[in-house]
């Protein structure tokens, strides 16, 4: 019975998106579902309303697409062995985004919390630091700058 | 950018974010014989100076996979330079 339900709601397991439109974290949550799940984590990033007393009046995502594919789904593999995941999706967001609205969304299932917990945050450092997404901050004075990171964006690496 | 001479081999270079706000252009088109991913950045450098300071703390990306400075790149493939991410 328990393998009946794992084999069904695997065939929803979400895998990584990029997309133009708003994120649906219910739905990401929804896909990383298992009968085997004991701990189910989602994690929302918003775009904040201002950085540093600075106000934004909107961020823009821009991702070099095929690459950050790739680079999510090896990210999202990997965290799906690390941490014995029976569920994981990730989705971000491209194109212009409000303040407030979901730029990223993480979710991950397994059979204790403390893995889901740890695989989201895991992800989401390895987001920050390999995925080819580019965030540019629109402000309210009507200048806009690209952020870019202080690593190498490099290869997914090794064990956390 | 147009080849000195016409049957000259070039390859296509794509650009992101502030590297090609920078640049003023989404990709360079730079003659290209064959060579590594190291010699490629020297040959961007060369092509795009302005792009130096973000060029230096940026991998190279070979189809969807980012390539080791070694390795090997042909005129057709497809190129782009990946400086400093910043998503989430």
């Amino acid at each position: 019975m328990a393998g009946e339900t794992r084999q069904t709601l695997r065939s929803s397991d979400t895998g990584v998106e990029l997309t133009l439109t708003p994120l649906e974290p219910a739905r990401l949550l929804a896909g990383v579902a298992d009968g085997a799940a004991g701990g189910n984590v989602l994690f929302v990033g918003t775009a904040r309303a201002a950085t540093d007393g600075v106000v934004t009046t909107r961020l823009e995502y821009e991702a070099h697409e095929p690459l950050a594919r790739s680079v999510l789904e090896r990210i999202r593999q990997a965290a799906m062995a690390e941490f014995r995941l029976v569920g994981c999706g990730i989705a971000h967001r491209l194109g212009l985004v409000e303040p407030g609205e979901a730029s990223v969304i993480v979710a991950a299932s397994s059979p204790h919390r403390r893995e889901a917990f740890a695989a989201t945050e895991w992800i989401m450092a390895r987001i920050k630091q390999e995925v080819p997404i580019w965030k540019r901050e629109h402000r309210l004075d009507g200048s806009r700058s690209w952020e870019h990171g202080s690593g190498v964006p490099n290869v997914v690496g090794g064990p956390p | 950018m147009i080849p000195d001479h016409p049957s000259a081999a070039v390859i296509r270079v794509s650009l992101f974010a502030g590297m090609a706000e920078v640049a003023g252009h989404r990709y360079l088109d730079l003659p290209w014989t064959g060579g590594t991913v190291a010699q490629l950045k020297v040959a961007v450098q060369a092509a795009c100076p302005a792009i130096g300071p973000l060029l230096a703390r940026s991998a190279i990306a070979v189809g969807d996979r980012y390539a080791e400075a070694a390795e090997l790149v042909a005129a057709d493939d497809e190129v782009a330079v990946i400086p400093p991410v910043s998503g989430g």
